[in-house]
């Protein structure tokens, strides 16, 4: 083939190049172009509403955001939880459509909308193609001003939120967070979090008022990204939100408890926690504070990512955790800054101890150069990726104007950062980093930790439940078993999933010489899962042996423990990620502490009342720790399954992996239903 | 971990249909080759300030032979073990100052690729490290090693330690035949004692065939000037030199050779389950548009066909899908296939009539107006929404590229897609889906 003149020309300048050697370092970087931020328009609707419109016409789609001051902040006293609650159900019926029909129509036109709340804003977002427009946002506007929160999916939300509650009662991290929104913000709306008292005050005429009061047309931003003009949106909104009127929704005065003056540690006992979560940080500024940009800096350096000093020390240098990081958080009122890592038990005091070196060091030496150049240039590099769709530039322009910033915000903050030196980024640190007047939340096992924080801090101690608690009180509490009101019994449990049986459990207590026997068999085959326990108790109901055997996701599992002489001795095998790992076991014994699978079979023996609350010190042979368990009984409740009708006690377990409802029998104690919670199986009795 | 490949993220929940998406807008592309063979495709975009710089190599499982299968994927993890001027951490770690998140590679059939999006300002970073791994890796014994058994770890987790998994990925290659088309008919992950076997030597010399300039397509996407562009290129890549041509790859694979069957005993199952497998013909055909639109309507989600008949109205299955080429698009013929796992006390036997009536019946009942619409636009909202992204879009470019006979067809893809009727849906499907041309195989739990 004839070579074209084109080909010609390539073949000579790659000859020129290439003639020149390779460099065997990396180029340095190519000039930053000016810091061009893509061009976006404004305007105000005759209805108070604010419209956004980034354009960008490459391809046909717009997405479509809609924020409201509705968020948490909002949520009346006594009905926290509100806001997420109305969010989670704009889209879950609305105008003449059903839960049902509504996704299906979004998916029929393959978009998709949703909404979400946070404390300072609700935010309905949606995707669709250009030729969907109108649809689309008839479709939006269904959401935003005639959701049905029809009973059915009011009751379906809350039942959801509550089972989440329950769960997060059992997560280290999320039992931290709350306590250190508590700690930092006091009776502020920031720090407060929904309960399980506060969801069930929400009724659905609070909901359909909290949607008439706040989700007013002044006081919200309406924002197009995409294939669309200024004009077009305007006629868009124009026509799916016709007729919508309303003045611009009432602010909430709100107050920020007194400025800490000590750094002070408040501990949440957590018995038998293997490892400690911990949170330390303090109040900081407004989100157009000028000292924004240093602080960027300085936690980039700090506790950023995977290139920082936190997790280079405490993981890299020290492995005493998976990770350490630290991170400013920005709200419309005051924000935060908190620093974080999830330690071992043994290491809780070492690793508290340097992480508080490393949040002092920041405000109090400056960075090195070269350590201070690579965190600001990955953040000024960073930036043009997080705005490269036009979703992404209406995401960061929406924020800005939301939190009220500045209004050439988005276009000068890449320069701004740019021009932070070492000297700024510590003087910043220092006013926004206080090791000397910060809040420290350790959620761990109190009596292996405590003394230990006492050097570092003065501790206050309180309960996962927010109780005050002393030393004293971490001992754990054993069971008070009744032996005499065991009877032998054999139960058969059915395990539910929606109303099908996929699998069954059989649980029979005997009488053997010298003592009681039970033996617990369990089958879902659709989880994989096997499993056959046998258990030995003395006459007075003393621990003597456990015996475990099954088959987990293809894993096989395998615990012998023998109780004696105050110790519990003895091998496990549990099925992980990597394969079935299996741990010697051999642990101290208090008196009257049992095996974590005589929880159950002893719940005959328990002293059950209204209000109750028994404690049961159980050790989980697969992790070899003793945890305190708690049972609640947290009301009374008529329970309907394959076996009859019973009057029960309804009662809540604590203390475990994830917490467990139970319904125990008034009459004769005896489990008639169980439901781990947030899981949508039950096991219920069949005869 | 390095993606195994981009398709088999979520294995049996998420069904990944593989070939990319056109633009209404028409997307202007600069192609050109270097002296030493480098194809080079520029697409320039100055709507953000970002580059998304893809490097494809023409090598994939399909090039492997007999006794050294794995090998496409083990250097996929070779590539970022370091190289002359680079050690082992510093690829990535360079490319995470300059601001980027996504750099990564994946390995398929019939390529392997390599990405990542910086900053326009950087580039030059980008094709520097790939071009500076393109001159040459350090391949010693002990990294050799290391990375041998960082890959039996990965088949461990993603093959051998998850239920279902191995006949996705081994059981499903006994539709294509050994002899005349070996390439299809192993395992992407390869043999344990293929990769045991491998010695730096055999890593270098496959290196030097495939990992060759006049072997790989590179794309960018994004705020780039051309004429710089092609100055970084020249200047990085000119100097590698170029290799003989790799040797040419066959599959001769008929197709409805007569129905084959198969038992899989799996000790990680605890229900049985059914996989109905089909040949359909290279990505690049007339019909693959309406196999793919049809995989949506029988398999993929909550409405779909196979859920509502097997799973919801008569609970014979726990779950179902459908998956078309779960390994990546083929130049070479490929598969569609339906699962479905049995409910507790429900036999495969009821299962595999249910799905395979399911499946089957479209050739003599077709499909509705609606759900043909509705599939299609799903299909189409899906790719154009990625395509905003320029990673997402550099790789249109190159599939087009690859498996559609050139860059251009990037512009026409999507109306391939419109075109289809529901008469080609019904069509494809008494051509492809039928019980000669079929691979049934059984899924028995195990105990151990």
């Amino acid at each position: 083939m004839r070579p074209t003149l084109l080909t010609l020309a390539l073949v000579a300048a790659a000859g020129t190049l290439s003639a020149q050697d390779f460099p065997t370092r990396p180029p340095a970087p190519m000039p930053v172009k000016a810091a061009q931020f893509p061009p976006f328009q404004e305007a105000t609707l005759p209805n108070g509403l604010r419209l956004l419109v980034v354009e960008n016409h490459k391809l046909p789609v717009i997405s479509v955001q809609l924020a409201f001051p509705a968020g948490g902040t909002y949520d009346p006293n006594g009905k926290v939880g509100m806001a997420d609650m109305v969010a989670g159900l704009l889209t879950k019926g609305a105008g003449k459509r059903t839960a049902d029909e509504f996704s299906a129509a979004i998916e029929g036109i393959g978009g998709s909308i949703s909404a979400s709340a946070d404390p300072d804003f609700m935010t309905i977002g949606a995707n669709f193609l250009t030729a969907d427009a109108e649809f689309g946002m008839g479709l939006m506007a269904d959401a935003a001003l005639h959701s049905s929160f029809a009973a059915t999916e009011v009751e379906l939300s809350r039942t959801q939120t509550l089972s989440a509650l329950q769960l997060e009662q059992s997560q280290p991290e999320a039992i931290a967070a709350r306590f250190f929104a508590k700690g930092l913000y006091g009776a502020h709306p920031y720090g407060r979090r929904p309960d399980p008292a506060s969801v069930k005050a929400i009724t659905q005429a609070d909901l359909t008022a909290f949607q008439a009061t706040r989700l007013r047309p002044s006081g919200a931003l309406l924002v197009f990204a995409g294939d669309i003009s200024l004009a077009k949106a305007k006629a868009l909104a124009t026509s799916a939100f016709a007729g919508w009127t309303g003045t611009a929704p009432a602010t909430v005065a709100v107050t920020l408890p007194p400025a800490r003056t000590a750094t002070e540690i408040l501990l949440v006992h957590r018995a038998g926690s293997v490892q400690s979560n911990i949170l330390v940080g303090n109040l900081t500024w407004g989100p157009d504070d000028p000292r924004v940009y240093g602080a960027r800096l300085a936690n980039q350096v700090l506790g950023g990512g995977g290139d920082s000093r936190l997790f280079l020390i405490l993981r890299e240098q020290k492995g005493w955790t998976y990770g350490a990081y630290s991170g400013f958080t920005r709200y419309k009122g005051t924000g935060y800054f908190q620093a974080s890592a999830e330690v071992r038990t043994d290491v809780t005091d070492s690793s508290l101890v340097e992480l508080l070196n490393q949040v002092k060091r920041i405000g109090s030496e400056t960075i090195a150069t070269k350590e201070f150049e690579d965190a600001k240039s990955s953040l000024v590099g960073r930036f043009p990726l997080q705005v490269e769709t036009s979703a992404q530039v209406a995401g960061q322009v929406t924020t800005a104007r939301l939190l009220g910033l500045p209004g050439d915000y988005v276009q000068t903050y890449r320069q701004k950062l740019a021009a932070v030196t070492p000297a700024i980024a510590r003087a910043a640190a220092k006013d926004g980093i206080k090791r000397d007047a910060a809040l420290i939340v350790v959620v761990g096992d109190g009596g292996k930790i405590y003394e230990k924080l006492r050097a570092i801090a003065p501790v206050k101690i309180i309960s996962v439940d927010g109780e005050p608690m002393t030393p004293s009180d971490f001992a754990v509490k054993a069971l008070d078993v009744n032996a005499g009101a065991l009877v032998a019994r054999t139960d058969s449990f059915a395990v539910m999933l929606q109303g099908n049986a996929i699998g069954s459990q059989v649980a029979r207590f005997e009488k053997v010489a010298g003592g009681w026997k039970y033996t617990e068999t369990t089958a879902i085959a659709m989880a994989g899962l096997q499993q056959t326990t046998t258990l030995t108790f003395s006459d007075a109901l003393e621990m003597q042996e456990l015996h475990q055997t099954g088959m987990q996701g293809g894993q096989a599992s395998k615990i012998d423990v023998i109780y004696a002489g105050g110790r519990a001795k003895g091998s496990a095998t549990t099925p992980t990620q990597t394969g079935p790992k299996t741990i010697a076991v051999d642990a101290e014994m208090p008196k009257g502490a049992i095996d974590d699978n005589a929880i159950q079979p002893l719940i005959g023996t328990m002293k059950w009342a209204a209000g109750a609350k028994i404690p049961v010190a159980a050790f989980q042979g697969g992790k070899g720790t003793l945890t305190q368990f708690t049972f609640t009984v947290s009301g009374e409740e008529k329970v309907k399954v394959a076996a009859g009708e019973f009057d029960t006690w309804k009662v809540d377990l604590s203390g475990g992996e994830a917490p467990i409802t139970m319904w125990v029998t008034k009459v004769n104690p005896r489990v008639v239903k169980i439901v781990p919670a947030g899981a949508p199986i039950s096991l219920e009795l069949v005869k | 971990m390095r993606r195994f490949t981009a398709a088999l993220a979520a294995v049996l929940l998420i069904a990944a249909s593989n070939a990319l998406a056109q633009d209404p807008a028409r997307i202007k592309i600069d192609a050109y080759t270097l002296p030493n063979g480098l194809r080079v495709q520029l697409v320039e975009d100055h709507s953000s300030q970002v580059v998304a710089v893809d490097l494809w190599y023409d090598v994939g499982a399909r090039n492997e032979v007999a006794g050294r299968t794995g090998f496409a994927h083990l250097f996929e993890h070779m590539m970022f073990q370091g190289s002359k001027n680079l050690k082992k951490v510093e690829h990535s770690q360079l490319l995470e100052r300059a601001g980027s998140s996504d750099a990564n590679a994946s390995t398929q059939y019939d390529i392997t690729y390599y990405y990542a999006t910086v900053p326009s300002n950087r580039l030059n970073l980008a094709l520097w490290l790939e071009a500076e791994r393109m001159r040459g890796l350090n391949v010693t014994a002990e990294g050799l090693k290391n990375q041998v058994d960082a890959v039996k770890e990965e088949r461990r987790l993603r093959v051998d330690n998850q239920p279902y998994s191995r006949a996705i990925w081994e059981g499903t290659l006994a539709a294509f035949d050994a002899k005349s088309c070996f390439g299809y008919s192993h395992s992407l992950i390869g043999s344990m004692a293929d990769l045991e076997a491998a010695k730096v030597e055999d890593v270098q010399s496959f290196f030097k065939t495939y990992y060759a300039p006049n072997n790989a397509v590179l794309t960018l996407v994004g705020d780039l000037n051309p004429a710089e562009a092609k100055q970084l290129i020249a200047e990085y890549f000119g100097g590698i030199p170029r290799q003989p041509t790799p040797p040419a790859v066959t599959c001769d694979q008929p197709f409805n050779p007569g129905a084959l069957r198969q038992e899989l005993k799996d000790d990680k199952a605890t229900l049985p389950a059914v996989l109905a497998l089909y040949r359909i013909p290279a990505t690049s055909h007339a019909d693959g548009p309406a196999l793919d639109l049809l995989a949506t309507i029988l398999g993929q989600g909550e409405s779909s066909r196979l859920n509502k008949v097997l799973a919801r109205e008569t609970k014979a299955a726990l779950g179902t899908t459908v998956l078309v080429n779960p390994f990546g698009p083929r130049r070479g013929p490929g598969m569609f296939f339906g699962l479905a796992i049995a409910n507790q006390g429900v036999t495969a036997d009821s299962v595999e009539k249910l799905l395979v009536k399911e499946i089957t019946q479209v050739a003599q009942t077709g499909v509705s107006a609606a759900e043909l619409t509705k599939a299609r636009n799903q299909y189409r909202a899906g790719k154009i929404n990625e395509r905003q992204r320029s990673l997402a879009l550099a790789e249109a470019v190159q599939f087009a590229n690859t498996y559609l006979g050139g860059p251009e067809a990037v512009n026409t893809d999507l109306d391939r897609y419109a075109r289809v009727t529901v008469d080609d849906i019904r069509r494809v499907a008494a051509t492809y889906l039928r019980s000669d041309n079929a691979l049934t195989i059984t899924i028995v739990p195990e105990k151990k």
